[in-house]
């Protein structure tokens, strides 16, 4: 599957060891899915999952099978994660690799048959939280992307931008505290959880702009009154629910 | 200067007096025993020796291990959480070891990972990019052995096993064709690895002793070449180093005092050239 410029790996292929490796396809690129899939992006404090819940609502309501997956959520990796955590274990790479593989299973055993199926897949956060994060903490962009070769390309990635401050703003009265990974206390930014929240949110900022032409990332600003945003996901999501409703199941 | 197959990650640290040692080999090559005799044996001979393989990492080894029993791993799953765990015994045993200068003995490394995702249909070059952060050990030793030798171990120590008989990739439910299949499709892909990271192969369906005299020496020459021979040659190199600079130096001062033109350093003698015998020639 095609996620990016000069990406061209998706390891999605039939299994034959007897073809040589050379002969083996890399390109999944241009595969379609009867299915589509929305996703929202952006920091923390964005606003992002309220519009994707309000968007699910809408669909449910249109009588869309419409299936939530959200980030960080696989059972088979959850607990690993969640160890690394707690213990403070996880470094850069391994924080990467290990969002990776929860990724990968949401993916393959529920993210790709859905699609397959003609579902329409929301998903809060998606591969460019991952990209945003871990480059961020140093990782290599070029190995990050290569790293998320196998995602599905997105119908919509929505991405609620958002100044800094306002997402702070948002933040600081709706809950006591930054966790460690979340405000980015691993890298040793500041000793206060609120300042390296707020340090380590900034490369994340910067690392979404830069991604919005490199991905054509849809952006919505999240600075609007709720309702107005949702007014601008709802349009845009209709327009590629137009093409697909054929496969619209009647509630 | 130790090097990597193309990225680093952040904060490694790649220098290091340690050295890095490979065994790769299929299930049943005798990977595991060979590991245990050469560790006993670099322990006597005075070396610190970490060893280390798969699925043994603090961080996911329990979780690789629990995904497991379900049977409902995906490939792709699979790849990356077996990556997850090598990163973690990468940063947190092996780079450390090498940097106090241990011999690290690996039960299987990248190039196991490699074969086993690309058996499984993952992108050759996704999974090759994926370990570019991985360091170049100083040798790896290849157990090789072909299926028909493996099957008799198999049988008498644990039995064929779901994972190892490729039951996630073969059709049907038959473990010893799958095992054959899968094994053989494995093979086939060390043979390619073998190649490209220049494996040192050595015939794993001999005894265990003859193996391991053959690993003994393989290693001998990686391990011993720094710590003793070279220490000692190093040290010889650099006091002749020191003398001849100390020379140049003395040799530097006396030219310097003397100017050119009233100095003949090698005096106009008869052109004479001496017999075999060493006397004048008439």
């Amino acid at each position: 599957m095609n996620i990016g410029s000069n990406l061209r790996i998706g390891p999605f292929e039939v299994f034959d060891p007897v073809r040589e490796v050379a002969e083996r396809p890399r390109l999944n690129g241009g595969q379609t899915f009867p299915g589509k899939l929305f996703v929202v992006e952006g920091i923390d404090g964005s606003g992002k999952s309220t519009q994707l819940s309000l968007l699910h609502k809408w669909l449910a309501s249109k009588g869309y099978g419409v299936v939530f997956s959200t980030w960080n959520s696989s059972p088979l990796v959850k607990d690993t994660t969640k160890l690394g955590k707690k213990k403070k274990m996880l470094t850069p790479a391994t924080f990467s690799l290990i969002h990776a593989t929860d990724f990968a299973d949401r993916i393959e055993r529920s993210i790709l048959p859905l699609l397959k199926a003609g579902a329409v897949v929301l998903c809060d956060r998606y591969i460019y939280t991952a990209f945003a994060r871990d480059v961020a903490r140093g990782m290599d962009s070029q190995w990050v992307r290569e790293l998320y070769g196998f995602a599905v390309k997105p119908t919509v990635a929505f991405y609620f931008r958002v100044p800094l401050e306002t997402a702070i703003g948002r933040l600081v009265t709706a809950r006591d505290g930054f966790k460690f990974y979340e405000a980015g206390l691993d890298l040793g930014l500041s000793d206060d959880a609120t300042e390296s929240f707020r340090l380590f949110q900034g490369r994340i900022l910067q690392e979404y702009e830069r991604m919005i032409p490199e991905f054509g990332l849809t952006v919505i600003d999240a600075t609007l009154p709720v309702e107005v945003q949702q007014a601008q996901v709802r349009q845009i999501a209709q327009t590629h629910l137009d093409r697909a409703n054929e496969l619209r199941v009647r509630p | 200067m130790r090097k990597t197959y193309g990225k680093t990650l952040p904060g490694t640290k790649l220098t290091d007096s340690g050295k890095l040692i490979v065994v790769e080999g299929t299930d049943g090559a005798g990977r595991t025993t060979q590991i245990n005799l050469l560790k006993g044996w670099l322990e006597e001979r005075g070396h610190a020796v970490l060893d280390t393989g798969m699925t043994r990492s603090p961080l996911a080894g329990e979780g690789i291990r629990r995904a497991k029993e379900g049977n409902n791993l995906g490939r792709v799953t699979q790849s990356l959480f077996y990556a997850t765990d090598f990163v973690d015994r990468l940063e947190n045993e092996i780079v450390p070891a090498l940097r106090a200068g241990f011999v690290v003995l690996t039960d299987r490394y990248v190039y196991s990972l490699m074969a086993r995702a690309i058996v499984r249909g993952m992108d050759p070059v996704w999974i090759r990019s994926i370990y570019s952060m991985a360091l170049v050990p100083d040798a790896v030793i290849y157990l090789r052995i072909g299926v028909d030798e493996l099957i008799p171990r198999v049988i008498f120590s644990r039995g064929f096993d779901y994972w190892e008989s490729g039951m996630d990739v073969f059709p049907g439910q038959d473990m010893y064709e799958n095992f054959r299949s899968y094994q053989t499709a494995l093979l086939a892909e060390f043979e390619r690895l073998s190649v490209e990271f220049h494996f040192e192969t050595v015939d794993g369906s001999a005894d265990v002793k003859t193996v391991f005299t053959e690993l003994q020496k393989k290693i001998l020459r990686i391990v011993e070449s720094d710590s003793r021979k070279d220490y000692f040659s190093k040290a010889s190199e650099e006091l002749a180093e020191s003398l001849r600079l100390k020379l140049e130096k003395s040799w530097a001062a006396r030219l310097s005092e003397l100017r050119s033109d009233d100095l003949q350093i090698f005096p106009q003698t008869e052109q004479v050239s001496p017999n075999g015998n060493g006397h004048r020639l008439a």
